[in-house]
């Protein structure tokens, strides 16, 4: 074989082929960009019925008058009055517990973390706790904060247990948050003579703050909706709550954080268990508020962090 | 502007974290014991919290109880937690709630010397019946047919009088005690050989209802409380209906005391359960919520499951 | 903060320690976890008796019998697990590309916004659909042979809604990540869209898509409420089949917590598996790591 013959057949192979290639994957392109265009279509429409499902079954009972504020325990028509607040104080205690750790454990991994097998350690650690199934998080909050703790089934002990699961979260995105913050920022604040510790503090949050608010009401929505770690530790009975009690450490008292809670999730989870008469459209109105307030939650989030955006940048 | 404020409450918030875990333990133990002291140091009027764990079966019967409770004694604390009757005898054993419920005797789930220290009060009775998908068109089974079709030799409603189809067993969890009084009253005993795989083994009550509604020709077990002619269809063992007086007169076999076990009641705790025995609860309350006041039974069941006259 | 308060040293010092405080607690935490749970899961087999062989290995799980064998457990989540990857990744690659290369406008504006919100959806509610939708869907689709509707295949269904989102999400920030001089010398060589995805992007893309479904994964390994409410719950047989009602090993825990009391067997049985649970997160961890590891190893 000549190197002649071989260019001349690869040419005539070329001058073949190319057209018909050139067609073959131009024809390719427009079925993968259909087939793609597609799936978005179902995942889209998918999301919808979910969310129409839930409404359609639910709305016409959540916004029953006196749903919303009727005690579960009422004789007639009872309401979730308990458990939404139930929901939101122990959301606001897991944030109180996990903010303000997440934020610590952030910071030292992306300023002070040196180079070794601690830090190394620790963010394993955090990872791991990301990956736990919620059901073996409940076991051991069951076992650890109730037991061992003795805080007994209790507000407190299910909000560790919450806290668990959103200090991963929370120090990722917080983590991310403080990284994505420019370099120059950092480098001019070490360069006029600050510390670590007050560049974190006056340029680095600061600036990674809109981005850390909307992470955390986002882990929020999440916190708000988990329901298997909280059985074993804030409990599954609706509690006879008295806005009138002063003694904080009554179990009836609202504020009381050692008193059993039910959530909104844990409420939906108990009826369907033990159905009686009526339920159903409880589960469903439950079900529906609690998909509104996690879209709140999305919305908040959004809206919170653009504001916050738009202020520090004018100022 | 607002710079020495922040930095004070982010000092604050992240330093007070520690404070607050570490308080927290504390508070913890006081809170749980003050419970402890408050409820046996009283004289006329009642104060006190009684813990209350376990079954969930009755749960509900026992919050609307508490609830009237709580309303005639402001003092008092009715604290009702679920977890299910292991949870529950467990808890009023080691001591963790005053009030342990179960669906089981307590011989049955704790060891003997653990059983024989706590008193048993049966607050009431659940009957328990077979119930069928709406369009199985079969009234009435046997004892033995029942046996045969929760044991998989009768596989087919033909096999029973009815029209031809598969028969789809939904069980509940073994260890429950709906499954427990269910299998002792039909299977005399003995239980179901290990290759038979019913189409569902359901953890609660709500599912086997979801489910029964949704299967054609299944047939499954329910307390009472949860019947539902709008959505199954209960059917007569023997030819006796499963209603509370064929409990009571002992023509209706299945059903099973639900207990309210206590270990050295104190004076609020005893005084809850006296308020469950009286007839404010027993007379109306305890057939609203679709059990049978433990009075009105004509026989009674040991834990080995013979029934005597009473 | 005109004046200072404390010399910068100093300073330097309370962040470092109020900062390495908070991770210390965590790490703490999560030891006081690990340990915990080994303790109680290893005492079924060292102070209770229970052989671990037949433990992973017996084809029967009816712990109020004292038969502990955690194989169909263990069978029908691993079965759920790769059943819900399988119906997820092509939906959730396919999302991503869509996303990233065809439309990111729509998608970092619209589609992206909507499947955080997806994933904001509580797993009882996902449950309590799956129960009403799914569970008659496949009555209506196999019939008879569908028992109740109840099983691995409709557990995998609503595991794959359910980690959708997750995989998705992190696809897109894989995608997003890959350098816009790959594409650029792609379509510079003439080749088209498709082929630049399907050779360029995603080939560079590779391990970050791996780790997004293995976090998948490792999700629908570890959701309990809402697989209980349509899997079926049968546990003292090998399932048979997709159609076959089964139970994982979090749903045994789940329906298995409240019948037991503390500190019996049956109490540390269940603690053995989630001592299994746990063990499969950090070996699901271990091969992020190593895919990690690798993928770094590759881009240098």
């Amino acid at each position: 074989m000549t190197s002649e013959t071989t260019a001349k057949q690869v040419g005539n192979d070329l001058g073949v082929d190319l057209d018909d290639h050139v067609k073959r994957i131009g024809r390719q392109d427009r079925v993968a960009t259909g087939i793609l265009t597609v799936i978005v279509a179902f995942v889209l429409l998918l999301l919808a019925s979910i969310v129409a499902f839930i409404l359609i079954r639910g709305l016409g009972k959540a916004l029953t008058p006196g749903f919303l504020t009727t005690s579960p325990l009422a004789d007639e028509n009872p309401g979730i009055s308990s458990e939404i607040f139930d929901s939101f104080y122990m959301l606001i205690i897991t944030l109180l517990i996990s903010v303000p750790i997440s934020l610590g454990a952030a910071i030292f991994l992306v300023e002070y973390a040196p180079d070794n097998w601690v830090t190394k350690a620790a963010s394993t650690a955090i990872e791991t706790l990301s990956s736990l199934p919620s059901i073996v998080v409940g076991m051991f909050g069951s076992l650890f904060f109730v037991v061992t703790l003795g805080w007994g089934i209790s507000i407190i002990a299910g909000a560790m247990a919450l806290t668990m699961f959103n200090i991963p979260i929370l120090v990722r995105v917080i983590q991310q948050a403080l990284q994505d913050v420019p370099r120059s920022q950092r480098d001019a604040a070490l360069a006029m003579g600050l510390t670590r510790w007050e560049t974190t503090r006056h340029v680095l949050l600061p600036a990674a703050m809109p981005a850390i608010v909307t992470g955390i009401v986002i882990s929020a929505g999440r916190v708000f909706g988990e329901a298997a770690a909280l059985i074993f530790t804030s409990g599954s009975a609706a509690v006879n709550i008295n806005f009138a009690s002063v003694n904080l450490s009554s179990p009836r008292n609202p504020w009381n954080i050692f008193r059993p809670a039910e959530t909104l999730a844990v409420h939906i989870w108990k009826l369907k268990m033990e159905p009686t008469p009526g339920n159903d459209e409880i589960v469903w109105g439950t079900a529906a508020v609690l998909i509104i307030c996690v879209l709140l939650f999305n919305i908040l989030a959004r809206v919170l962090g653009k504001t916050l955006a738009k202020k520090m940048t004018s100022e | 502007m607002s710079d020495s404020l922040s930095r004070r409450s982010f000092l604050s918030l992240a330093g007070g974290t520690a404070v607050v875990l570490a308080g927290l333990g504390l508070v913890g133990c006081g809170g749980s014991s003050s419970s402890d002291t408050s409820s046996d140091s009283t004289a006329k009027a009642l104060s006190g919290t009684v813990n209350c764990s376990g079954a969930t079966s009755f749960q509900p019967l026992v919050e609307a109880a508490a609830k009237k409770f709580e309303d005639e004694n402001p003092d008092v604390t009715i604290a009702i937690t679920g977890g299910g009757s292991g949870q529950g005898l467990s808890d009023v054993r080691d001591g963790k709630a005053q009030i342990g419920r179960s669906d089981v005797f307590a011989e049955e789930k704790l060891d003997a010397s653990d059983a024989k220290a706590l008193t048993d009060n049966t607050v009431c009775v659940v009957g328990m019946g077979p119930i069928v998908n709406s369009n199985v068109d079969v009234d009435d089974l046997t004892t033995d047919q029942l046996k045969g079709i929760f044991t998989g030799k009768i596989t087919d409603w033909s096999e029973v009088g009815g029209t031809a189809g598969k028969i789809q067993v939904i069980e509940r969890k073994a260890g429950s005690g709906t499954r427990a009084t269910f299998e002792a009253a039909v299977l005399g005993g003995e239980s179901a050989p290990a290759d038979f795989a019913p189409v569902a083994e359901e953890d609660s009550s709500g599912t086997v209802v979801e489910k029964i509604q949704q299967t054609e020709g299944a047939i499954s077990y329910l307390a009472f409380s949860y019947f539902d002619d709008t959505k199954f269809k209960a059917l007569k063992v023997d030819g006796v209906e499963a209603r509370a007086e064929n409990v009571c007169n002992g023509s209706f076999k299945i059903w099973a005391y639900e207990h309210m076990y206590t270990k050295d009641a104190d004076e609020v705790t005893q005084a809850f359960i006296d308020y469950m025995m009286s007839d404010e609860v027993q007379g109306s309350m305890v057939e609203e919520q679709g059990f049978i006041p433990a009075n009105d039974m004509k026989v009674k069941k040991d834990a080995s499951g013979t029934i005597t006259n009473a | 903060m005109a004046k200072r308060l404390m010399p910068k040293k100093q300073l330097e010092g309370v962040g470092l320690t109020l900062t390495g405080a908070c991770v210390l607690l965590v790490a703490l935490v999560v030891i006081t976890l690990i340990f915990m749970v080994a303790q109680q899961g290893l005492s079924a087999f060292f102070v209770d008796g229970i052989n671990f062989f037949s433990f992973i290995s017996g084809t029967s799980w009816v712990p109020s019998d004292g038969v502990y064998g955690a194989l169909p457990l263990i069978v029908t989540s691993f079965g759920v697990m790769l059943l819900a990857t399988l119906f997820t990744l092509p939906i959730a690659l396919g999302s991503a590309i869509f996303v990233v290369e065809v439309q990111p406008g729509f998608g970092r504006r619209v589609f992206q916004p909507l499947v955080e919100l997806l994933m904001g959806i509580p797993s009882v509610v996902y449950g309590l659909i799956g129960l009403t939708v799914v569970n008659a869907a496949m009555r209506a689709i196999f019939g008879d042979a569908a028992g109740t509707g109840a099983g691995i295949l409709s557990g995998g269904i609503v595991l794959a809604v359910m980690i959708l989102p997750t995989v998705t999400t992190l696809s897109i920030d894989g995608l997003a990540a890959v350098p816009n001089e790959y594409r650029e010398g792609s379509y510079a060589l003439g080749c088209t869209r498709w082929q630049t995805v399907w050779h360029v992007v995603l080939r560079s893309a590779m391990p970050s898509l791996m780790t997004a479904v293995i976090l998948g994964m490792t999700r629908a390994f570890g959701e309990a409420l809402a697989v209980q409410m349509v899997i079926g719950g049968v546990e003292k047989v090998m399932p048979a089949g997709l159609l076959s009602p089964a139970a994982t090993l979090t749903t045994a825990l789940t329906s298995g917590f409240s019948n037991a009391t503390t500190g019996s067997i049956q109490y540390h049985a269940l603690w053995a598996l989630g001592l299994l649970l746990m063990a499969m997160s950090l070996v699901f961890i271990l091969i992020i790591h190593v895919i990690g590891a690798k993928g770094a190893k590759n881009r240098d």
